[in-house]
């Protein structure tokens, strides 16, 4: 039986080792929110808003999976989960180019390094200048039970 | 206020996560330096002979510098009652499903010894040589463990490991005709794939080229 491209593509992965970065990703948010959110003292968290780089090699639909899973029976369960995409934006060393570079969706590049060059004169030399975040950029929460009841 | 009504409102965190990973290793390395400790994170997939290298290791420099190992392991701990052995401090941390080390799971290692009484930390890594690549540990030096019973292609499928580490083993040498690996071929794909790495041919198991480890690290 022949494998589907997708699922071909899925099988490509290192061993899972991907989704595992997404569930180590997923925890990290997950803990950033909620310490926030408590040292806000805030009761329920309604939505978190994500940046996530195209350099990050972090699918958004996996990632939001993981982290609905790992907010459950937390503050945060049932959030709604804002992830938004941020192209890789560089600077060229060599010539001063600018804007922005398409992210090869190719699971070689988990093993081996993708070096970009630059489109106008083919040099290696970029700056990064967005795209390489995996940003908790903000959450919307809700006044805790006992501020509720105060007002 | 806006949105009083509902009682809701926003708390901007904005935190890059992925700044994280190489800060965390920074201020590891920071500690380590305070304390006068220097670290090597071994790398290598499962059964290349990390622990057996790092047993090696700890017999010649036990009697002149103090040494305490963190092991990483998926879920068991074979690796670490294995080190014990030898009389060294060493904590285990088994990373519950993740594939690697990273800076913090380290410093959490860190934190149950005592850094003053030691010279010398080694941290095995998580048996793996693709995802410990992108998360630095914060060590002095990453010593990259191949063996020949992995066959002839271990170098050139972990460009990006080979690249990162300072010191290469080739280790299991004795083992390399029966296996059909040419292990002067695997050092020049290492040193192809990373030109400044130091390559030591070792079968540890037998404390042979353990030496040559040492010198190689600068230990």
């Amino acid at each position: 039986m022949r494998a589907t491209a997708r699922e071909s593509r899925t099988w490509w992965r290192p061993w899972g080792c991907e989704s595992m970065h997404d569930v180590t990703a997923a925890r990290q948010i997950a803990r950033t929110v909620l310490q926030a959110a408590e040292q806000q003292g805030a009761g329920r968290v309604e939505k978190v808003r994500i940046v996530l780089g195209a350099m990050q090699m972090i699918d958004p639909e996996q990632l939001e999976f993981w982290l609905e899973q790992i907010l459950r029976g937390s503050a945060g369960e049932g959030a709604e989960i804002e992830i938004r995409r941020n192209p890789l934006t560089v600077r060229c060393r060599a010539c001063g180019w600018e804007g922005e570079l398409e992210v090869p969706d190719d699971p070689i590049y988990h093993l081996m390094p993708w070096i970009p060059e630059c489109p106008a004169c083919r040099a290696e030399e970029l700056q990064v200048l967005g795209g390489d975040e995996l940003t908790v950029e903000s959450i919307r929460v809700r006044e805790a039970e006992g501020a509720d009841e105060d007002a | 206020m806006p949105d009083e009504a509902d009682n809701g409102y926003d708390i901007v965190i904005d935190v890059d996560l992925s700044k994280r990973t190489s800060e965390l290793a920074d201020r590891n390395l920071e500690l380590l330096d305070e304390h006068g400790v220097r670290a090597i994170d071994v790398l290598g997939s499962v059964g290349s002979g990390k622990t057996t290298l790092i047993n090696g290791l700890i017999d010649q420099l036990k009697p002149r510098m103090s040494i305490a190992v963190i092991a990483g392991d998926i879920t068991t701990r074979i690796d670490a009652e294995r080190i014990e052995v030898q009389g060294v401090p060493v904590v285990q941390i088994q990373t519950g499903g993740a594939c690697h080390l990273d800076g913090e799971i380290v410093r959490r290692g860190m934190q149950r010894l005592d850094l003053d009484a030691i010279d010398l930390l080694i941290v095995e890594n998580v048996g793996n040589l693709i995802c410990p690549a992108a998360f630095p540990i914060g060590a002095h030096k990453r010593l990259l463990v191949l063996s020949v019973t992995e066959g002839p292609y271990m170098a050139v499928k972990h460009p990006i490991m080979v690249r990162q580490a300072d010191v290469a083993v080739i280790n299991k040498i004795d083992l390399a005709e029966a296996m059909r690996v040419d292990v002067d071929r695997l050092m020049a794909d290492v040193r192809q794939v990373n030109p400044e790495i130091e390559v030591v041919t070792t079968v540890a198991r037998d404390g042979e080229g353990i030496a040559d480890v040492v010198a190689a690290l600068g230990l």
